[in-house]
């Protein structure tokens, strides 16, 4: 028994100097203190930073010194505002899964093999998402206007009375959406197109000999094949969903009467436009757990069981 | 099984002509081999049999029926991919029976005929399995299996055996030779590899620059290659071809010998060479020598034989085995 003890002792003490003379600890020491100081630097302490802000009633201005424990998140729980912000995020998402992939995995379908003719499409389909959000937002609010709008003239040209979608409670939203599924359908199907490329044409062709239409060669080779990509595309799908922010202002600013607010847009407006610093960290905070616990249920539920 | 026929079959990519003119008969029940160089156009030619691809002049008749403008799954054709085209998200059973499956075949039916090609291919045990789980060789086996339970009339390879290790390469063809026995079905079997031709063929379609050179029986092309391409291509090593001036005759333009024809002696012979490397293989000694005027040679000798490099010595043609092509490339008879 000692002597297998010593064998072992020693073998350890082998394996620790060996592991030292390889230098992977010696990178590890190198190349990990810059990345967790950054890390510590760009994102624990702000994090840490928004928890205790949001537990004060602060303006921004000087010591944020009256604390008052959790009535930040009390209020915003109790807010009909943020629950229809909570509402319209969750739309979004809805949208984004149920309308814009399927929209880019349609197209992508369609235009994935490498032809000149594809090229030119790809890149069309591909440049609303390479345009800024806010100038997206901008030129969409110009085509929604209800008097010199292309709407508008739509509207006209049917004889139709010209309407005002940005400002109509229950369709501005509508229009929001519209927008969201314009500006992105382009960057799933660039990520549908990639995996699509990757598809061995040796398995599109055997189903072909073994009888499958183009239907089911989808359903049954090319979307199995692809089912990494649109989950990754998915995972973008819900945590952008969860970022909205700069296609609403130009769009509606929230309005109207705040029926078009998304989580981000609520904290920008009711957090920071009006100085309540402190409401719009608990905002924060509470975005921050909802992105974090979709990202790690999702790694666990679907990118995990994939690797294995 | 049925008979597969092109007449006059064509086909171009844009301006690139890959077969300009084909006819060809491949017999019910029959194992053809379609064998040349890369580039001949033998892949192209299954394509177009396969129906996958569509050749742009001629026509396709499988079992007498005119498939030319048919779809790959109405042709009663299977074809067994390079890659083998396995779908790696289905288990072994699921990618058998992906065409049972299309086609609405009865549950039962379908299990009736997975178990029999399992049977048949040795893959009771590996059904469940996903492709990425077994060796080339068993997914090879999974490939074919795909092909049988669909019953086709007309079984196609596309060079399946080149992804496998020599050894297996060797087992698979023994495999594949006694699958055609009991299935008694017509095969086409695509190889740039003419050993798996000789030992798989009833009959070998020797093609190059998308033209058939010859087509025959094993032995036929072997013994009496019709044209200087088939004599150099088909056996191995290959057949030694030089100018009939180099030996001082007029017959023809250029002389044929396979390396087992030729004798060797250290006193006298016809042909004065020096060795240059010798390879021993146990059965046989292979001699690369370089005879005077008329250049390097290839020689098979029986058994052992030791000899340096350097070393002079003398070889003699066996007359009978000479082969004699004109200055088209084509085989002089008289």
């Amino acid at each position: 028994m000692a002597i297998a003890a010593t064998t072992r002792r020693l073998s350890a003490s082998e394996r620790l100097r060996r592991s030292l003379g390889n230098g992977r600890v010696t990178a590890a020491l190198i190349l990990l203190p810059p990345a967790l100081l950054i890390f510590t630097l760009f994102v624990m302490l702000p994090l840490g930073e928004s928890v205790w802000y949001s537990f004060f009633n602060w303006n921004g201005y000087g010591a944020p010194t009256d604390f008052v424990g959790l009535e930040n998140y009390q209020r915003i729980a109790g807010h009909s505002i943020f629950h229809k912000a909570v509402g319209n995020t969750l739309k979004i998402v809805a949208i984004s899964i149920l309308l814009q992939m399927p929209l880019a995995l349609l197209l992508a379908l369609l235009i994935y093999r490498k032809t000149p003719t594809n090229a030119v499409f790809r890149l069309i389909f591909f440049l609303p998402f390479i345009l800024a959000e806010v100038a997206a937002g901008l030129i969409w609010s110009f085509v929604f206007d209800g008097n010199y709008g292309v709407t508008a003239s739509i509207a006209q040209s049917f004889g139709a009375e010209s309407f005002f979608i940005l400002a109509d409670r229950d369709w501005a939203f509508v229009a929001v959406m519209t927008v969201i599924v314009w500006k992105y359908f382009g960057f799933h199907m660039m990520i549908y197109i990639a995996a699509l490329q990757s598809v061995p044409e040796d398995l599109i062709e055997a189903a072909r000999i073994e009888g499958a239409k183009r239907r089911q060669i989808v359903r049954y080779v090319q979307i199995p094949h692809i089912k990494p990509a649109i989950i990754v595309s998915a995972f973008f799908a819900i945590i952008g969903a969860l970022q909205v922010f700069d296609i609403i202002i130009p769009l509606t600013n929230g309005g109207p009467s705040n029926q078009t607010h998304t989580i981000v847009t609520y904290l920008y407006t009711f957090g920071l436009t009006r100085l309540n610093i402190g409401f719009g960290s608990a905002v924060g905070v509470i975005l921050f757990f909802a992105a974090i616990t979709v990202a790690i249920f999702y790694q666990r539920f679907f990118m995990g069981k994939d690797k294995a | 099984m049925a008979e597969v026929r092109l007449n006059h079959v064509e086909k171009a990519f844009g301006k690139f002509t890959v077969i300009p003119d084909m006819t060809l008969t491949v017999p019910e029940g029959s194992f053809t081999v379609l064998v040349g160089p890369s580039g001949c156009g033998k892949s192209t030619l299954l394509r177009i049999i396969s129906g996958l691809e569509m050749p742009t002049a001629g026509e396709i008749l499988i079992g007498g029926e005119d498939v030319t403008l048919e779809e790959p799954s109405n042709r009663g054709i299977s074809m067994v991919f390079q890659s083998y085209a396995l779908y790696p998200h289905m288990t072994v059973a699921q990618n058998i029976d992906f065409g049972l499956r299309l086609s609405k075949t009865p549950a039962d039916e379908r299990e009736r005929r997975v178990a029999e090609a399992a049977r048949i291919l040795a893959l009771e045990d590996y059904l469940d399995r996903k492709p990425g789980q077994l060796s080339g060789g068993q997914r090879q086996r999974v490939a074919i299996g795909r092909s049988i339970v669909r019953q086709p009339k007309v079984f196609l390879f596309d060079e399946p055996l080149s992804n496998l290790d020599a050894a297996l390469r060797t087992q698979m063809r023994v495999e594949l030779a006694q699958l055609h026995q009991s299935l008694d079905a017509t095969m086409i079997y695509v190889t740039h590899d003419q050993v798996e031709a000789m030992t798989l063929a009833d009959q070998i379609v020797v093609m190059n620059k998308g033209r058939i050179e010859q087509v025959g029986a094993p032995m036929d092309l072997y013994d009496r290659p019709e044209t200087e391409f088939v004599a150099g291509f088909i056996g191995s090593p290959k057949m030694n071809l030089f100018p009939a001036s180099a030996i001082g005759r007029d017959d023809a333009a250029t002389i044929g010998i396979r390396p087992e024809h030729i004798r060797t002696d250290h006193e006298n012979g016809d042909w004065p060479a020096t060795a240059q490397v010798v390879e021993t293989l146990g059965a046989d000694t292979i001699l690369y020598v370089t005879a005077d005027g008329i250049g390097d040679m290839t020689v098979r000798l029986p058994g052992h034989m030791r000899l340096a490099a350097g070393e002079r010595l003398f070889l003699t043609p066996d007359p009978e085995h000479l082969h004699r092509f004109g200055s088209d490339g084509r085989r002089l008879t008289s």
